[in-house]
Parts: structure tokens; C-alpha cells; sequence
């Protein structure tokens, strides 16, 4: 019997699984975006599916710039997940006012700063089980 | 509300355990079990099981039921399971105590397990996403090195603290594990090893970074009454605070070298203790990283904001200095079986504070503290008296 490794590790993005597939939507369009509630006006990150301040889960979605700037950052060459390979970059990138966790994606580790300006580079994952394309918000270097 | 207090306490041997989820139960059951000469399973009232991911690790849920049926404890007043990722085994210490201090239960046994290691490291290292966001960390391999790392650079570029500080809190926990038979490291390390050992996660070296480790432990929580009646050297129960500072990364405060959470849950610890961080004689921290350990020195008030650095170089955290700290090697020595390790620190304050503790005893221990965090941003703190408050 084969040793069975049973785990997506990826989020289900369409609208039948995900109330936030709005968000999927664009950034397969090549934009971030995130929701702002209709009730207070606060935008979030990430986008939420009711507002903590108002409780009101009636919300829009706004773009946010594709550019942002690397607020901190590490490199991890060990002990990635299986089908995670290293050295991978990973970052909190500063984007309209927002803090976005992120990768930094095909960067030469040691190009890589606090205060680097990064842009949005969706990186294409595994199809979900349907065969519909899955993308992660992820940067590169700008 | 009642007293409590810890009246005996046991732990299975940590490290890579050829053992079956079971047997790390009934190691540490019947290690506790000894330790209170004339308690039998059939006394206790209840159990509360922290264990974080049985159901990947073993494909095993319903663990405080099967533990119970494992160890002879037939609950008549307390039977649940605490997941809250590292910081299980506390919380679940938590419950016990709120049971007992409202009246609700007597004598319950706490007891922390985890199987972590598999076939496949890789497979081991996945399932440990499982702890951050799956959606929004997770999906881009993140666990937890990375985030710690993140603190840690923080820390550098602010206070200037250095690599070898970070390196001295692994030589410090691998020599203290050296003396602790049932820690996953017995050899000690030294500051070149842990310099050299290979990075894992900038600035984050290996001998920094606990291990993926399989353990248990367990703890016998009683109320006042039972505790005199099964022991004359009861542990007291004395303060306890736990805060939330967010979940997400991008939920924590901007400065990943602050965590307020952890000041906030050893306040309302200190509080109601009625005791000082001067008053701490023996501390267990949550040394995931060795960055968690010197912002654990600040944040629990044994030196300023920005000092732990030298805290840790001056020797004023080992034998001789002000505050012991992870006498038994903490998780970087003694591994991290996530649901297991908050009753392992307090099952090592337990021993300490008896005065049971041999190679690595802090003479006339006193006052003892846990503190077992899940996350940066997520912090249980515990203080423990030879006497009651």
C-alpha cells in the first residue's frame, strides 16, 4: 500500500467555495484588491466577510496599487513543507497603507531589502480539483 | 474562589519516539501516577487532554476519551480537549484550574501529547502549516521559522542584538537539556556549533529552532482539601493570564520585536499572584526560536525593552544569575510536542519548586513560571508558589 499524503494546501477560490472569490476573480486579472465595508468605510486587509467595527457585512471591492515596499523580510533555506522548494523569500510588503504577507517571488535572496519597492506578480499554483486555475498574491521585485 | 494546586507531575521521554500515540500517553500517565504514591486513576474526577493535530499525525480525534480509557480515568466531572496550536497544554491547565477554583471538579488530571514525526520529515514540517493561516500564510509554505525570523531581524536592526546572543540561548537550553534525561538533546552545544549549524530561516540557525519532537506530559491538578490529602508538598497555583494580540501576521503589532500581549498576560499573572518579576526564582519560556526566548526576558519584565541581548550574554538567566531560565533545556533542548510542552514546563516547575529537580535544581525555588505562547502574538503566562497567594 502506497503511504497516502492526502492534503490541498491551497485555498478552494471559486464562487461555489468562497465567499471572497471576488477577490480570485481580479487577481487572475492581474489586480489586488480587498473589500471596504459599505457601513464605516474601512477598508481591510485581508478582505473580511463582515466589518469588526460595525458589524456590517455589506462591503465593495476596491483595487489597491500593484506596487508596494518590503517592510521586513527573511529568507528560509531549511525545513520547507513538502512541495515548498527554498530558498524562499517571504515578506511583509507595505501596499496603500496596508501590511500584506506575501513571497517574493524569483529573487536572488541577496537583492533583496528592507525598503525594496516590490509590484504584484500572481503566482499560478495547482488547479483546484475541478481543474480551474488557482493564483496566491504574491510580489517581485520591481 | 478555591485554591489549587499541581500535586504531582510526570513526562514520557521526548525526541524522535518509535511509540505509538497510546504509549506516549500511558509514559507520561504512569510517570504522574508515580509521583503521587497512592493515587490511583480511579480517583481522579476528570481529564483534559491539549493536543493540537491528532488527527494528521496519528488520524486519531476523540484523544481525551481514548487517553481517559488508556490511563483508567472514568470522568465524572471534567472530559475535554484543548487545541490552541503551542499553547494546548496550558490552556488546558487553565481549564482545569477554573474548574476546580469554581468548585465544579477536585482532582483532574491535564495531560499534554503530540506524535509529530512521520515517515516523511517533509510531510511532518506540512502538517505544522496547519498552525498560521491556510488561506492567506499557509498557501505560500509558511510555518513557523519564518515568522519568528521576522522578529528576530526586527530585534537586530533595533536594539542591536547579535547573532551570538541568539546562538548563546541555544548553547544555554542545549546545556541545561544535557542534563535532562528525558530532553530530545543530551550533548550540549557549543557557540560554534550553533553559529555554524545551517540556517534555517535568516537569521534563524538551526540549534536556534526547536525540533519536531514527539512527548507527553501530564499534571495532576487538585483543590486545596485533596491536595493536603494526597501530598504534603503540594505546588500552588498563584496567578494565570493569557492575551490575544492577533492571529495573522499582518493582525500583530507593525514592530514584530513588541509583543504587548505577552506583557499584558504576565500583568494580570503578577497581579494575581501578588508577586513581581524580581520574585521569580525558576521561569520556563516559550524558546520556539531562540528570538521568542530574549523577547520573553523583556516582555516578562526580567529586564528593560531592548536588553535581553545582554540579559542572556551576562549569564543572568542561567545558574547564578537573577531568574533560571528553562532549567530543563527548554524546547530548543527538550523538543516541542506542540500540545505537550505547557504541561512539560509546568510539570518542570512542579519538580523545581519540591525541590526534586537534581542535576538542574534552582536552589530554594520558591516562586516558578510558565509562559507558552502559539504564535507571536497569542501568550498564556503561569505562576506557580511553594506557597499559596
Amino acid at each position: 500500500m502506497t503511504y497516502l499524503r492526502a492534503v490541498d494546501p491551497f485555498p478552494l477560490q471559486s464562487a461555489d467555495h468562497n465567499k471572497l472569490h471576488e477577490f480570485y476573480a481580479r487577481l487572475a486579472a492581474g489586480r489586488l484588491s480587498t473589500t471596504r465595508c459599505a457601513g464605516c468605510g474601512r477598508a481591510a486587509w485581508p478582505p473580511r466577510g463582515f466589518c469588526p467595527e460595525c458589524v456590517s457585512d455589506a462591503f465593495e471591492w476596491v483595487d489597491l496599487p500593484a506596487e508596494g515596499v518590503i517592510h521586513a523580510f527573511t529568507v528560509q533555506e531549511t525545513g520547507l513543507p513538502a512541495g515548498f522548494d527554498p530558498p524562499r523569500v517571504f515578506a511583509i510588503v507595505k501596499v496603500g497603507g496596508h501590511r500584506i504577507f506575501a513571497i517574493v517571488r524569483d529573487a536572488d535572496p541577496a537583492a533583496v531589502a528592507v525598503g525594496s519597492r516590490v509590484r504584484l506578480a500572481p503566482l499560478r499554483v495547482a488547479d483546484d480539483p475541478k481543474g480551474q486555475p488557482r493564483w496566491l498574491p504574491a510580489f517581485a521585485l520591481a | 474562589m478555591r485554591r489549587v494546586a499541581l500535586v504531582g507531575a510526570g513526562v514520557s521521554k521526548f525526541g524522535v519516539r518509535k511509540a505509538t500515540f497510546r504509549d506516549l500517553v500511558w509514559e507520561a500517565g504512569k510517570a504522574c501516577f508515580d509521583s503521587v504514591p497512592g493515587l490511583r486513576p480511579g480517583d481522579l474526577e476528570g481529564l483534559v487532554v491539549g493536543a493540537v493535530m491528532p488527527e494528521r499525525t496519528a488520524f486519531q480525534s476523540h484523544v481525551s476519551s481514548l487517553a481517559a480509557e488508556a490511563l483508567g480515568i472514568r470522568p465524572s466531572a471534567l472530559s475535554a480537549r484543548t487545541e490552541h496550536m503551542c499553547a494546548s497544554g496550558t490552556v488546558g491547565i487553565r481549564y482545569a484550574y477554573a474548574f476546580i477554583a469554581a468548585g465544579l471538579a477536585d482532582l483532574v488530571m491535564v495531560l499534554g501529547v503530540e506524535k509529530l514525526n512521520q515517515p516523511s520529515g517533509e510531510e511532518a514540517i506540512l502538517n505544522m502549516g496547519a498552525g498560521v493561516d491556510r488561506e492567506w500564510e499557509a498557501a505560500f509554505g509558511l510555518t513557523a521559522p519564518p515568522c519568528f525570523a521576522l522578529a528576530a531581524q526586527r530585534h537586530m536592526a533595533r536594539y542591536g542584538t547579535t547573532e551570538e546572543q541568539l546562538a548563546l540561548v541555544g548553547v544555554k537550553n542545549h546545556a541545561h537539556a544535557s542534563k535532562n534525561p528525558n530532553a530530545h538533546f543530551n550533548k550540549g552545544a557549543t557557540l560554534d556549533q550553533v553559529l555554524c549549524s545551517r540556517m534555517i530561516s535568516s537569521p534563524l540557525r538551526l540549534f536556534m529552532c526547536s525540533p519536531i519532537t514527539d512527548g507527553a506530559a501530564a499534571v495532576v491538578v487538585a483543590s486545596e482539601e485533596r491536595a493536603r490529602e494526597v501530598t504534603d508538598r503540594p505546588v500552588w497555583i498563584r496567578g494565570t493570564g493569557q492575551a490575544l494580540d492577533g492571529f495573522q501576521l499582518t493582525s500583530l503589532p507593525e514592530d514584530y520585536a513588541e509583543w504587548p500581549a505577552l506583557g499584558r498576560a504576565a500583568q494580570s499573572a503578577y497581579r494575581m499572584a501578588g508577586v513581581t518579576a524580581r520574585d521569580v526564582d525558576v521561569a520556563e519560556v516559550h524558546d520556539c526560536f531562540a528570538i521568542a526566548e530574549l523577547i520573553a526576558y523583556e516582555e516578562l519584565g526580567f529586564c528593560p525593552k531592548g536588553e535581553a541581548g545582554r540579559f542572556v550574554a551576562d549569564g543572568r538567566s542561567d545558574h547564578g544569575g537573577d531568574v533560571v531560565v528553562n532549567p530543563r533545556g527548554g524546547l530548543i533542548g527538550c523538543g516541542h510536542p506542540l500540545g505537550a510542552t505547557g504541561v512539560a514546563q509546568a510539570a518542570e516547575v512542579f519538580v523545581q519548586l519540591r525541590g526534586e529537580a537534581g542535576a538542574r535544581q534552582v536552589p530554594d525555588a520558591a516562586i516558578g513560571l510558565t509562559h507558552n505562547n502559539s504564535g507571536m502574538g497569542e501568550h498564556v503566562v503561569m505562576i506557580y508558589g511553594r506557597e499559596p497567594a
